[in-house]
């Protein structure tokens, strides 16, 4: 029964790696993001080294661990968050291993010492051991700072495992998203500093070491929890039994009228809503409508056009992004099926576009509030909305024609390895996407001012509605010249 | 109905599947059969121009499938699970079907208590998504899918493969009764050889791509080709 060792569950990971198809591709893209990965380790690394001289700047009379740990309530939700939808418990990849001569036990803690792997714990650590390292350097220190950067990254650690828990229940992840809101719009909005309790606790731990005693029990507390709850689920019809789901969508009898379009607009739509792989996807476009805020609300972007458009063209677009690009990939599982279906191309592809189309609408309306930040931002997000619906459209179904690697409609994509789509003309093709809108109102700004610019971004949109039946023949050919092509990287998986 | 001349496809440099001439009359049930790899599934997929053939030409009702899709509105297929919409409902896949071929939704309710023998109350109204349900269930919903808006082709993979006992002799007695009362071609293979030869009138055996037998089905056919497999081993 011992043979069997952690070492060992790792080298099948490695397997189920090294073996999957093209998975020199893989690699390649591994190494690519391990760049990437590094690239946020070092940068998280120079914060944590920086913060103190940051404080000691800004805030010179506050205690620079005080002022760290104002932000860790922020920290740990988002953390959370993020967490929740893209951590994900190797569970299934064990199922082989269920009627080996293998203790349950190790397959247990193979599983969980995995998951002790993932990026998001390494994060913390790069951010508060050199800052505590720092701090010790440039002030007087006792013991009791390494037992509170001990204390915060077990914390950290809970959240690791609690995360597993809040993924079986959709209900307790989106009140987490509530209550991290509410707090916040308590605190800043309202004045009442419901978050700084959360400060005020942190400092308890710095100021009482014995404090610690919390959260190393509630760590150890929510490990034997997992431990022993994902002891019980190795049984098939527990752990791996598949969960009976309840039906949604199922009336959507308004799209009846459309004909055709409106199937296809239907299936689409259910898609949606009864995949997880959509519904993330979904939810990443619902965080581009925040990605304005970054930009309008700085002072040194406000000068630059070129970052605004950008942000404009991502606010507006960021569904249109993220859902078309993925077309015809959505419909990857069954693409043979459609394809000797009595189906016009044309109308698959346009029942695609409309829902692109309706996607800009939609986050136009939703960006109504940038209003806050001045006409001028709200000129350019409607520029930019024009611009997304009458010509981004149009490109992002057309570079689609050139994204052939399957969907896997019903399994999350995981943090860094949502390489699934990743390729290099899909790259390429999000160039057009982005720098074009730019380009379209830089050059006419360049000579005219700013109206011109605006105009030049309008007229390129209205010029892809006026050209819609000639694009659309056009992207219909492109699609069918490539489609043998399609259907056969679709059946790999 | 098919017409397939001087037809081949080349994988690398492999040849797997040569067909220099083969007519499928209308209304015809027409059996495949073969042990793995020896191109059934190539062919059908070719029939449904889901690959490209290396050379020659398949036609339907003389319409070419490469060149033209109007070959669809009348050809149907069930191939495998990919043929379903995993997330929709058995209803909600075949409104879709049935929306596509012109029926419309109440036609469609209607059409489908013709199976419900052949469903066994395990299909309908269940209130679960295609993905959910179990091997048997799924095909036996697929091929229900593939015969509605009466096409006059359908081209079914290893329809009895995955169904239970019960299962498997509805399916022959409802393509046996389908035959009777239309002009449906059926294409079907199998790894069944009993099955295969009680529904097909005509059975063409292929090896590495290339047909060995073509024959009409009688009393003895099963004989003949149980005799030509267990020559294999």
């Amino acid at each position: 029964m011992a043979s069997f060792s952690v070492i060992d569950s790792f080298k099948l990971s490695k397997k189920k790696f090294f073996r999957a198809p093209q998975w020199e591709l893989k690699l390649a893209i591994r190494i690519l993001i391990g760049f990437l990965v590094l690239y946020f380790l070092a940068a998280f690394l120079f914060l944590g080294i920086g913060i103190y001289f940051i404080v000691q700047k800004t805030v010179p009379d506050q205690n620079p661990v005080f002022f760290v740990n104002e932000f860790l309530i922020y920290y740990f939700g988002i953390e959370l968050l993020i967490r929740y939808f893209v951590q994900n418990l190797p569970i299934t990849d064990i199922k082989p291993l269920l009627v080996q001569p293998i203790s349950k036990n190790k397959i247990v803690q193979g599983v969980m010492l995995r998951s002790l792997g993932s990026f998001f714990n390494w994060i913390p650590m790069v951010i508060l051991v050199p800052f505590g390292i720092v701090y010790s350097l440039n002030e007087p220190t006792t013991y009791t700072l390494w037992i509170w950067v001990i204390g915060v990254l077990f914390i950290s650690g809970i959240n690791n495992f609690l995360v597993f828990f809040i993924n079986k229940n959709r209900v307790v992840g989106l009140s987490v998203f509530l209550l991290l809101l509410a707090g916040s719009f308590f605190q800043h909005v309202l004045g009442i500093p419901l978050l700084s309790f959360f400060g005020k606790g942190f400092n308890y731990l710095y100021l009482h070491p014995i404090s610690i005693v919390v959260p190393l029990a509630l760590f150890f507390g929510i490990v034997c929890a997992q431990y022993f709850f994902l002891k019980k689920q190795l049984y098939l019809d527990k752990g791996f039994s598949e969960k009976k789901e309840r039906i949604v969508g199922s009336d959507l009898k308004i799209f009846d009228r459309a004909g055709i379009l409106g199937l296809f607009i239907k299936n689409d739509i259910r898609l949606i809503l009864r995949n997880v792989r959509a519904r993330q996807v979904v939810f990443v476009g619902f965080l581009f409508l925040f990605y304005g805020i970054i930009f309008f609300s700085q002072k040194v972007y406000l000068e630059s056009y070129v970052m605004l458009i950008f942000a404009g063209v991502f606010t507006t677009g960021g569904f249109m992004l993220s859902f078309g690009q993925l077309v015809p990939a959505w419909d990857s599982e069954y693409y043979s099926f459609l394809m000797c279906q009595n189906i016009p191309y044309r109308k698959y592809l346009e029942s695609k576009l409309y829902l692109m189309m309706f996607s800009v609408v939609i986050s136009m309306v939703l960006s109504l509030p940038y209003l806050y930040f001045g006409l001028k931002i709200m000129t350019i997000i409607i520029a930019c909305a024009i611009f997304n619906f009458g010509m981004g459209s149009f490109i992002t179904l057309y570079s689609g024609a050139f994204n052939a690697t399957p969907v896997k409609l019903n399994v999350k994509a995981k943090a860094f390895e949502n390489t699934q789509n990743f390729s290099l003309t899909q790259l390429l093709f999000t160039l057009p996407k982005i720098v074009l809108p730019v380009l379209v109102f830089y050059v006419p700004f360049r000579f005219f001012g700013f109206s011109a610019g605006i105009l030049g971004m309008i007229l390129t949109g209205l010029l892809g509605l006026l050209f819609r039946g000639f694009l659309l023949r056009a992207i219909e050919k492109t699609y069918q010249k490539r489609k043998y092509k399609t259907l056969s990287s679709f059946k790999k998986t | 109905m098919i017409t397939v001349t001087d037809l081949s496809k080349k994988y690398g440099g492999t040849l797997v599947l040569q067909l220099p001439e083969l007519n499928i009359p209308k209304g015809q049930r027409f059996g495949l059969v073969g042990n793995n790899g020896a191109g059934k599934t190539t062919f059908f997929s070719l029939i449904l121009d889901l690959i490209e053939s290396t050379s020659g030409r398949i036609t339907i009702n003389e319409i070419d499938v490469k060149s033209s899709e109007d070959w669809k509105p009348f050809t149907a297929a069930f191939i495998d699970e990919s043929y379903l919409i995993g997330y929709l409902t058995v209803e909600e896949y075949y409104y879709f079907l049935g929306n596509l071929r012109g029926l419309s939704t109440k036609e469609i309710d209607t059409w489908v208590l013709n199976f419900e023998s052949f469903f066994n109350g395990e299909i309908l109204g269940k209130k679960k998504y295609l993905r959910d349900l179990s091997k048997g269930n799924q095909k036996k919903a697929g091929i229900v899918g593939s015969l509605i808006g009466s096409p006059d082709l359908v081209i079914l993979d290893e329809p009895f493969a995955n169904l239970d006992p019960s299962s498997q002799i509805r399916l022959k007695k409802l393509i046996e009764n389908i035959a009777k009362n239309s002009e449906i071609t059926f294409l079907i293979s199998s790894h069944d050889l009993t099955h295969v030869t009680e529904v097909c009138d005509r059975i063409v055996l292929l090896e590495n791509g290339t047909i060995l037998k073509d024959i009409k089905t009688t009393s003895s056919t099963l004989k003949e080709l149980e005799s030509y497999f267990s020559l294999k081993e």
